[in-house]
């Protein structure tokens, strides 16, 4: 038997391993690009969308966009830090993002160009431009087009109180006996989460300072006070939130026992189970709670903190905005893009499908069961930005509304707030 | 000194430039890297704290208003305060129980290669994965353990307590560096002559004697080394803290470097930056003391 004999491999040069390890490189690089491509000169922008939930229903949209023309190709990007990517002079050439705090920077120092001169511009729903302009403002301008507006208020569930005959209520003296009648039958009136400080800020904070203020007027007046806001100025937080924040510490009361040790979603878990009848959160919340019980019906209802229902307001904020910013090379396309989105079945569709109010005139009203109470207050403009995202992030407002929460008496905290007020109109 | 250096030996063979260009072409990459990397940033960042800026956009000059606003502030005095604490205490919980534990890892027991690698394990952990853990042992598990156990001031959570909070985080801190505190312990012990310790015990020192008279001053080095270390790291704290508390309760255990990160986020970068100034200063001088005090002693 004679031993197979293959012929030898001829020996793999380490340039020749190199050249073809490189051509495979390259190919794949191409392929890489090639793909999203598609179409010879396609302009290719960015556009950022970095709320999770909403992540996947954008690339649908961008799948259809795609469908419909192929002279612009919209690049996903969902993890850039923004702040970093203005620094760079390289933000994305179409941003839709929230709509808060985070974006007074960008607004305030210019770095958005002016959307005034776009049809879709006419077409937002008056009641919500001072909303925008409350929050960040660039004069002769319009930085953004607000895309969805979610409203919140106290969540109920609604079997609860069918079961236990108590209407919804209000008035303050109403909200109490409510508490009262849920505590008797050995239910926790509401289900707070101090663990997370964001849900104190947007929920006991915000509601309570809004329920009893005119938020925007209040802000208003205290930035022309500026380093001067102290005890003696015309408006400031010891003053003007000391009656609010003593709702806060009487609301605390009918909370779980266990609050300080809870965050948000161990608070999702226990009001989806019936553990509570109300819940400081705002609708973003459904989606989990029909996580662990999809039958689970709940209700909205503006928080009364004074005995007269004319103060009735729920929240607001501007979930997404669109935005383009000043140094974008591409703004036409990025102009394409934003029509695409802003088409009235696009948009109606994405707010229904998400929980949200729409920002135009035409907007429809929502058949959600879970909104229908706010409707009335939305048609009414009878909301409120939350004073928690109007308070600059360098002050950690958050924190400071877990401290009174957690049964900090509020004049020291507030009178705090007002030092941090002033130090920072000092240095900016 | 009779020691003769490299330069003296070179001199008389080869020409002394030459040789000095070869140490700067070696220095060179390192020093390039740290100058883009450190240098220039940190220089970057004195520039800005004397301005407005958030990080991009206009600015322009304010003066020292930052440090005036920063001085008066008593968010940024409470994060000095609580990290300066907060450093001392997890300092000299980490360096006892690691020296102790070292002792007890050196000393002719059972099972000592495995321990020691059970005791270093915590030292491979992510730091926020720690604290996560520990987040949800103290806010569910140890208040349920005294409820069951009828142990009333534990049923609320440590890490919602204001005046406790800081506690927490001392304890999972400590449990993080304790490891690396141990290894380098156990190299000074182990690094310790045994006839030492024979003559000693020939003339009848006990072993609590031993301990106080040879193997602490015999590692007095590696002491200094591990609290001066620690110190500086500890003053750094930052994920441990952020999975823990957040710099919460209110803002009870926000450390230096937390609310200079927030400020980078929060559009608050001028500020901050007079804040990290301000924190490069200290870091500096005790990275002077450090140099003073280890000079010579650390290679005990």
């Amino acid at each position: 038997m004679h031993p197979q004999r293959s012929t030898p491999l001829p020996a793999l040069s380490r340039r020749s391993f190199l050249v073809g390890a490189g051509a495979i490189g390259a190919g794949l690089a191409l392929a890489g690009c090639a793909a999203p491509g598609g179409a010879a000169g396609a302009t290719e922008i960015s556009f950022y969308v970095s709320k999770p939930e909403v992540i996947g229903y954008f690339d649908t949209l961008i799948a259809e966009f795609h469908k419909t023309q192929s002279t612009v190709r919209v690049i996903r990007d969902s993890t850039s830090n923004m702040s970093a990517d203005f620094v760079r002079n390289r933000p994305p050439d179409l941003g839709c993002w929230n709509y808060n705090f985070s974006m007074v920077q960008f607004v305030e120092r210019g770095a958005l160009s002016d959307l005034s001169d776009i049809s879709e511009a006419d077409r937002i729903n008056p009641d919500i431009k001072p909303l925008l302009a409350a929050t960040a403002d660039y004069p002769g301008r319009t930085s953004v087009i607000p895309y969805s507006l979610t409203a919140a208020s106290v969540l109920y569930n609604r079997d609860l109180f069918e079961q236990y005959g108590v209407a919804v209520p209000t008035t303050w003296d109403e909200l109490v006996r409510v508490c009262e009648v849920f505590l008797a039958a050995g239910i926790s009136p509401f289900f707070n989460t101090y663990k997370d400080t964001w849900t104190v800020a947007q929920g006991l904070f915000d509601y309570t300072v809004g329920g009893m203020l005119d938020v925007s007027a209040f802000f208003t007046k205290l930035k022309t006070e500026g380093t001067a806001v102290d005890a003696r100025s015309a408006v400031s937080f010891q003053k003007d939130f000391e009656e609010p924040m003593t709702r806060l510490g009487e609301l605390a009361k009918y909370a779980n026992s266990n609050a300080a040790s809870r965050g948000y979603g161990d608070g999702n878990l226990a009001f989806a189970q019936g553990k509570a009848a109300m819940y400081l959160q705002g609708p973003w919340a459904l989606n989990e709670f029909a996580k662990t019980n999809p039958a689970m019906k709940v209700g909205t209802f503006p928080l009364p903190v004074t005995n007269d229902p004319g103060d009735l307001k729920v929240r607001v904020n501007v979930d997404l905005a669109l935005w383009i910013p000043e140094v974008s090379t591409k703004k036409d396309a990025a102009r394409q893009f934003l029509s695409f989105l802003m088409q009235p079945e696009i948009q109606n569709k994405y707010n229904a499908d998400n929980n949200a109010f729409g920002t135009t005139k035409d907007a429809p009203p929502t058949t959600n069961p879970a909104l229908v109470g706010m409707q009335q207050y939305y048609d009414d403009a009878a909301f409120y930005l939350g004073a928690s995202q109007l308070i600059p992030s360098g002050i950690p407002v958050a924190n400071y509304a877990q401290s009174i929460a957690l049964g900090s008496s509020p004049i020291p905290v507030l009178k705090q707030i007002d030092g941090d007020w002033a130090r920072l109109a000092l240095r900016s | 000194m009779a020691v003769v250096t490299p330069s003296q030996v070179s001199r008389k063979v080869h020409k002394p430039q030459r040789v000095g260009a070869t140490y700067y072409a070696f220095l060179l990459p390192v020093l390039v890297l740290f100058s883009l990397a450190i240098t220039l940033p940190a220089i970057m960042g004195i520039f800005y704290s004397f301005t407005n800026s958030v990080g991009f956009g206009d600015y322009y000059f304010i003066g020292v208003i930052n440090y005036i606003a920063l001085f008066s502030d008593p968010t940024i005095l409470g994060a000095y305060g609580f990290t300066i604490g907060f450093s001392l205490v997890t300092v000299a919980v980490v360096n006892v129980a690691a020296f102790l534990l070292a002792i007890g890892l050196t000393s002719r027991i059972r099972g000592k290669v495995a321990l020691r690698a059970l005791y270093v394990l915590p030292m491979v952990v992510s730091g926020i994965v720690i604290a996560y853990v520990f987040n949800f042992l103290f806010s569910n598990s140890l208040p349920e353990l005294a409820s069951a156990l009828g142990i009333a001031p534990l049923e609320k959570s440590l890490l919602a307590n204001p005046d406790l909070a800081w506690v927490a985080i001392v304890i999972v801190t400590a449990w993080q560096a304790i490891p690396s505190t141990i290894l380098i312990y156990i190299a000074g012990i182990l690094a310790i002559p045994s006839d030492v310790y024979e003559a000693a015990a020939l003339d009848g020192a006990s072993g609590a004697r031993q301990l106080w008279s040879i193997t602490v001053p015999l590692t007095a080095g590696y002491i200094l080394i591990n609290v001066i270390i620690g110190f500086k790291n500890f003053l750094n704290s930052y994920d441990i803290i952020v999975g823990l508390t957040n710099g919460g309760p209110g803002t009870s255990t926000t450390s230096i470097a937390m609310s200079i990160f927030n400020g980078f986020t929060n559009g608050d970068y001028s500020y901050q930056m007079a804040n990290a100034t301000i924190f490069f200063f200290i870091a500096i001088a005790i990275a002077l003391l450090q140099l003073r005090v280890t000079r010579g002693k650390a290679s005990v």
